[in-house]
């Protein structure tokens, strides 16, 4: 989907740089900060709530936090009125 | 941002890196150990694609109480419409446990009985489905690195490069900014396994942005069953969460049964006639429509009773955690997924360029094993994953086995052009969103009455919309590569858009999952063929090839 309003929450204290959440992303929501050794959650907008990220930190660094009315379905409710 | 630019080469390049491109890569290396394998992946190997998003399910044939030709009648009959290749559905159903064995050596899960069988579900009259667990990818891209497949992350591929109709590489460019390579690869066979066409639809479905395709039709490839990427699923108003089983037991807003009795067999996944109820519930104003289970529900709690799956155990309690919160009641309506795959290939899954095969979700209505439907899940559940690993199977062997000769060469030249090309977005004062031109092949590609029940006037209303879609992504600009790629895939989606909606209007009949409103029958006549859709300098052309139904054991009905 496009123009959602999901969010991510973060707790970089919990995050031990291991990456997985980084690699989990399949459409490159997240980037790597090499020098603080966290994930850079770069592209929320493009976030499709998959869960990925969250399941596989094994910390609970991360909490997808999901907005499905933001997500528009684009079929034609209003002319079925 | 300096740009560097590389050159590799290999013998056999493997275009995306999902359950499709693993197999290929490991049973090319497995049968000719000698070749040299890469793969390049978008996103991350083991990670990406969609073989861990979902269902996790398997497609099992109890080959020792049907036979193949069992399930292929009932198959033609009743989802394939006799526009299948039916030799290659009976080979797919023929190494169903061969695969699974297969699978099993790379070490992926299957859970199993104390007996050791695997724990079965019955999904229709022939078929049942066992369970797989969901880092399967990651299970066999270790196989891969093992035999000494090379793998590099984070890369898109952008074109393939033909000469002569024989493949010579293709173009690559990385999408991190820390990295901004541009790849020239020259390869002496190449396989396409970047999945389907999803329009960024779908959350789960989201990775299927048919830039594989679109590259492949740009070189000139053939497309085959375009009009067959119209896939859509019931969700949840709640959640958008998919509801598998739900076509039984659609109701509308008087409590009437809609979809009571409409197929022979209850049938775990849904068919576009259901799709169609919904829509003429909702204009008769007898909408919305709610699922009701009755007293059992047995369908709903069936699932994954038995079946452990310790790595995905995780990912599935985060998604039910979220579906809990937001489903309060069990209103549903159609979300379109698409899953255009429409790649023509033959039976060792090569396209119409000698060396260039495409396999998976790029190729399964291509290939024409399903039929008049779309594909996956074709009607046909757990059948995604089993038929990549089939045409990975096929393809690796394939192009293990093929004499090749060094590809013609990729100039210099030829490397500048297509990163002046690949690259303009990023250097445009102004221009286009991405997104302004994803928006509208949504809004034309979504509406249940313009791409699944379909009529000469809904369609003139979708072209429309594709075509000043195609207007703004004539004109794009990007920000950075993150946006630069988003670019490419939109331009990506109205080639597909315009692609189904060419080949939907030639279709002037109904047949399987292919709806018109205004050609409701079937039409053997005249429609027994498959639509070939090609880019001849530039412009669109359609042929039509016949199925060759008189060779095959399933025939069509005899009239009355
Ligand atoms: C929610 C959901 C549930 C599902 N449930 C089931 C199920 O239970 N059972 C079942 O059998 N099937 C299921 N499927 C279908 C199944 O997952 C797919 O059919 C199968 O994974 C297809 O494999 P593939 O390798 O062909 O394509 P994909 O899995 O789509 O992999 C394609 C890969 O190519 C990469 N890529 C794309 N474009 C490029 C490019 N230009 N350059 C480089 N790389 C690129 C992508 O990032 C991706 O990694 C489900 C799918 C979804 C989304
Ligand atoms: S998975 Fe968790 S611990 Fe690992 S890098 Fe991501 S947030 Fe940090
Ligand atoms: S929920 Fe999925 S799409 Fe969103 S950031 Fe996490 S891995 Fe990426």
């Amino acid at each position: 989907m496009i123009y959602t309003n999901h969010k991510i929450e973060f707790d970089p204290d919990k995050c031990v740089g291991c990456q997985l959440c980084y690699k989990a992303c399949f459409v490159d929501v997240i980037r790597w900060n090499y020098e603080a050794k966290k994930p850079i959650f770069k592209y929320v907008e493009d976030c499709e709530h998959c869960f990925y990220c969250q399941s596989v930190c094994k910390r609970d660094a991360i909490k997808v936090l999901p907005d499905p009315s933001s997500e528009r379905l684009h079929q034609h409710f209003e002319r079925y009125e | 941002m300096d740009l560097n630019k590389k050159n590799l080469s290999c013998d056999l390049l493997i275009a995306g890196g999902g359950i499709g491109g693993l197999v290929a890569a490991v049973e090319a290396k497995e049968n000719n150990p000698d070749l040299d394998v890469l793969i390049v992946e978008k996103q991350f190997t083991g990670y990406g694609g969609k073989a861990n998003k979902g269902g996790g399910v398997l497609q099992y044939f109890q080959l020792d109480k049907i036979t193949p030709m069992d399930f292929l009648k009932f198959h033609v009959n009743e989802i394939g419409g006799y526009l299948g290749d039916q030799e290659l559905m009976l080979k797919y159903v023929e190494m169903n446990h061969e695969l699974l064995q297969k699978m099993d050596a790379w070490g992926i899960v299957m859970p199993r009985n104390e007996e050791g069988n695997y724990f079965m579900m019955p999904t229709g009259p022939f078929t049942c489905m066992i369970s797989v667990d969901l880092d399967l990818c990651l299970k066999m891209r270790r196989v891969a690195e093992k035999l000494g497949v090379r793998i590099i992350d984070k890369v898109t591929v952008t074109d393939f490069v033909v000469k002569d109709n024989t493949i010579c590489g293709a173009f690559a460019y990385s999408i991190l900014e820390e990295d901004n390579t541009f790849y020239t690869i020259s390869a002496k066979q190449v396989v396409i396994a970047t999945g389907s066409q999803n329009y960024r639809v779908g959350a789960m479905w989201s990775s299927g942005r048919g830039d594989g395709i679109a590259a492949a039709y740009r070189a000139g490839v053939e497309m085959r069953n375009p009009e067959f990427g119209n896939f859509s699923q019931l969700i949840r108003v709640g959640s958008h969460g998919e509801v598998v089983f739900g076509e039984n037991f659609m109701y509308n807003a008087k409590n009437e049964h809609v979809t009571e009795n409409f197929t022979d067999h209850r049938q775990t996944d849904i068919c576009s006639l259901a799709i169609r109820e919904w829509y003429v519930n909702m204009v008769n104003g007898t909408g919305p429509i709610h699922l009701d289970y009755g007293p059992d529900k047995r369908d709903v709690k069936a699932v994954n009773q038995d079946w452990q799956r310790p790595y995905g155990q995780r990912f599935r309690e985060c998604r039910q955690e979220f579906t809990n919160q937001f489903d309060n009641d069990l209103e549903v309506v159609p979300l379109l997924i698409g899953e255009q795959s429409c790649i023509k290939v033959d039976h060792d899954m090569a396209t119409s360029v000698k060396g260039l095969y495409a396999i998976g979700d790029a190729s399964y209505c291509g290939s024409c094993a399903p039929g008049a439907v779309p594909a996956p899940p074709a009607r046909n559940r757990g059948s995604g994953i089993l038929n990549a690993v089939f045409a990975g199977v096929l393809c690796g062997r394939a192009a293990a086995a093929a004499e090749t000769v060094a590809p013609a060469e990729i100039t210099e030249a030829e490397t500048d052009a297509c990163i002046e090309k690949t690259y303009a977005p990023l250097y445009k004062e102004e221009g286009h969103n991405a997104k302004e031109v994803i928006e509208l092949i949504q809004q034309a590609m979504c509406p249940s009455e313009y791409s699944v029940y379909m009529k000469a006037d809904r369609m003139d209303e979708a072209e429309k919309l594709v075509k000043q879609a195609k207007e703004l992504a004539a004109d794009l600009k990007a920000v950075d590569l993150h946006d630069l790629l988003a670019c490419h895939e939109a331009e990506a989606m109205v080639l597909s858009a315009e692609m189904h909606f060419f080949a939907s209007r030639a279709r002037k009949e109904s047949r399987g999952w292919f709806l018109r409103e205004d050609y409701p029958e079937m039409d053997n006549e005249n429609w027994l063929k498959w639509i070939i859709l090609k880019n001849v300098d530039g412009e669109m052309t359609l042929s039509t090839e016949d199925v060759p139904i008189e060779k095959y054991p399933i025939q069509l009905p005899k009239k009355d």
